[in-house]
């Protein structure tokens, strides 16, 4: 196989080695067209001439953890190398014993407060929460959590998971509180600002998508800033999407890669940290509108195309849970979302 | 000279030698060695996960979360809701298979539905939630047709598709269906001169139903039902792509523990699970029960 270099990816002669002769990286969880994986999975392959196995690219943060357990004695190709799980899932993946400790050569400028100090998992990127407007049945389109509630908007916004199985959208009720006058320490605004907009007709208690933004079913969704201009770039104008970040309430959620204890190719799998790690990786995902952890270096160093930049939303000022902060309120919006926000038998939402 | 003799005995054949009885059993083997890697031992390992905590440690805590409310909820809504679309799709698949079969229709017909049933039986997950959001949701075809067509607003009489009553009407696309493959078979059963004898007989036709044709077709009836509530009990994608887990059901329960991004008890989810089997069993145990004593005349 013919190697094909990567600009702004330099990989350590001795890694590249150890991990060709190993040939293949399992990865799992990772959809092609989240955060421009896609295009980043061909190039490293491109670059070192391995082989990308990818598990099930559907799976969420839990499965991840448990094909890691599941697989501990197994070293075949459905156990996989490396995660990149929600925030929470880093501290518990360690808890469980199932990472192994690994520092990156760009480690140093990483955002530190996106890291485990000990290097068993690290924060790869982060988006916003925003608004993916179908423009086309929108005409007035919303700029903030508590414009949601007006009546014209009857019957319009979604959100893009259930709250008691989906980071996204329990993220997006700890979100809508900032909004609606909550803090990161209490998410019960939130419940309430959902319980407002179920009680106004407006929310949809559907698993919004791409499908049911693009018909008009949910013209208003509440998604990752990178998957609703994902969505702008793939429906290509028909419908015409916005995608609007809240003017309150910016609220940031980050991912963290980690390699597996058990990992079957250890080598391929620092290789593929070192990667993402790289100049090249970070433009990456970049391309794929997340902002990398290794952002303000990319900036400070001016290596970020100006056609990229200008793309890209301003989420200055967003806000980051802390991990007792996402416990939390995970614990009260899972436990409290179908009594307090639930479709209940008897009445039929208007 | 007993040989002939026997020939013109009637009775039971003879029974088969012992030396066949062995390659009949190889010939169940198969059968056996999925049903008990695909069945029993997935079984197994379901009540032997529901007895370990999210450490490994043993524990039967598992079981005694299973008495919270919104479990115990869930188990009520999802047995409701199985229920329901077992009964309306059961009788509703029932009566469509007797329109083709003897209703006197176009033989086309018959075949038309059967295929279509076929399809529609395996036709469940997300794209059938999609199928009905864009069809029957608020700016679904059909809604806007009979809206701006016919002046009927659905959604403004009060329907819901994201609702329990939502989610029944979407199961009941692969219910019915799935009705009308089994009883088929059985409907064809029904000879034509039974009701003509029993009319010869002056029975009326509420009569041959009470006595005649009911009392045959009730074992399979009954059996298509049960099978109807399992296959409901045990649906997951459709209700969480159309309601977003909004109805509770146990299904949506253990997935949450199983792979969602946030719950993550894994032992719960083994639980539940064996909580679902058992119920399944009740439910076979009363269909057995009833259909001895439906079968009780034809012995």
């Amino acid at each position: 196989m013919s190697i094909v270099p990567v600009a702004g990816f330099t990989p350590d002669a001795t890694l590249l080695a150890a991990a060709q002769k190993e040939g293949t990286l399992n990865i799992i969880a990772i959809p092609t067209d989240w955060c421009g994986y896609g295009p980043m999975i061909t190039a490293f392959a491109g670059a070192t001439g391995l082989k990308i196995n990818s598990i099930t690219p559907d799976a969420g943060s839990g499965d991840e953890l448990t094909a890691i357990t599941s697989n501990k004695t197994n070293a075949g190709p459905q156990a996989p190398d490396v995660i990149d799980v929600g925030y929470s899932f880093g501290a518990q993946a360690v808890s469980q014993g199932l990472l192994q400790p690994y520092k990156v050569a760009t480690w140093s400028t990483i955002d530190p407060k996106t890291v485990d100090p000990n290097g068993y998992w690290y924060g790869d990127y982060y988006g916003v929460l925003s608004f993916a407007v179908n423009t086309s049945v929108i005409k007035d389109v919303p700029t903030d959590w508590k414009d949601l509630l007006k009546p014209e908007y009857a019957h319009s916004v979604a959100l893009a998971g259930d709250p008691t199985a989906s980071n996204q959208a329990i993220q997006s009720v700890e979100a809508s509180a900032l909004g609606n006058g909550g803090t990161l320490d209490n998410a019960q605004a939130g419940l309430d600002f959902f319980k407002q907009l179920q009680q106004a007709g407006n929310f949809v208690p559907t698993v919004g998508g791409q499908g049911t933004l693009a018909s008009g079913e949910t013209p208003i969704l509440i998604t990752w800033n990178y998957l609703a201009q994902g969505y702008a770039d793939k429906l290509a104008g028909n419908p015409a999407i916005k995608v609007v970040i809240p003017a309150t309430g910016k609220f940031g959620g980050i991912y963290v890669q980690g390699i597996s204890a058990y990992a079957p190719h250890p080598n391929a799998a620092k290789l593929w940290e070192e990667y993402l790690y790289s100049d090249a990786g970070q433009l990456g995902w970049l391309a794929g509108y997340c902002y990398p952890t290794r952002y303000a270096d990319l900036v400070s160093r001016s290596v970020i195309p100006q056609a990229l930049s200008a793309k890209l939303p301003d989420v200055s000022g967003a806000v980051f849970a802390s991990a007792a902060q996402l416990a939390a309120a995970k614990t009260l919006i899972t436990g409290n979302w179908k009594s307090e926000v639930g479709v209940s038998v008897a009445t039929a939402a208007p | 000279m007993t040989a002939p003799a026997q020939t013109l005995i009637q009775g039971a054949p003879k029974a088969r030698p012992g030396r066949r009885r062995w390659a009949t059993l190889l010939g169940l083997v198969p059968f056996f060695l999925a049903a008990f890697l695909f069945m029993l031992l997935p079984m197994a390992f379901l009540v032997a996960g529901s007895f370990q905590d999210v450490n490994g440690n043993l524990t039967t805590q598992n079981y005694a979360d299973l008495s919270q409310n919104f479990i115990v909820d869930a188990y009520i809504t999802s047995i409701r809701v199985s229920l329901a679309t077992a009964v309306a799709g059961g009788v509703f698949g029932f009566l469509l298979a007797y329109a083709v079969i003897l209703g006197g229709l176009p033989h086309f017909l018959r075949t038309a539905l059967m295929t279509f049933s076929g399809v529609a039986s395996n036709f469940a997950g997300i794209p059938l939630a999609l199928a009905f959001i864009f069809t029957l949701g608020h700016v679904g075809f059909l809604t806007l047709f009979l809206r701006d067509t016919l002046g009927i607003d659905i959604w403004a009489h009060g329907f819901n598709l994201y609702s329990e009553i939502g989610l029944d009407f979407t199961y009941m696309y692969f219910q019915f269906p799935l009705m009308v493959l089994i009883m088929a078979p059985a409907i064809d059963g029904l000879r034509q001169d039974w009701r003509e004898a029993s009319a010869n007989l002056g029975a009326t036709s509420g009569q041959y139903w009470r006595h005649i044709a009911l009392p045959i077709l009730t074992p399979t009836l009954l059996g298509t039902m049960i099978l109807l509530f399992g296959n409901s009990f045990g649906a997951q994608a459709t209700a969480y792509a159309l309601t977003a887990g909004q109805v509770n059901l146990v299904t949506l329960v253990i997935s949450d523990q199983m792979s969602g991004d946030v719950l993550h008890n894994v032992g719960l989810g083994y639980a539940l699970a064996v909580g679902m089997v058992a119920i399944m069993a009740v439910a076979i145990t009363l269909y057995t029960i009833l259909q001895r004593r439906s079968e009780r005349w034809l012995r």
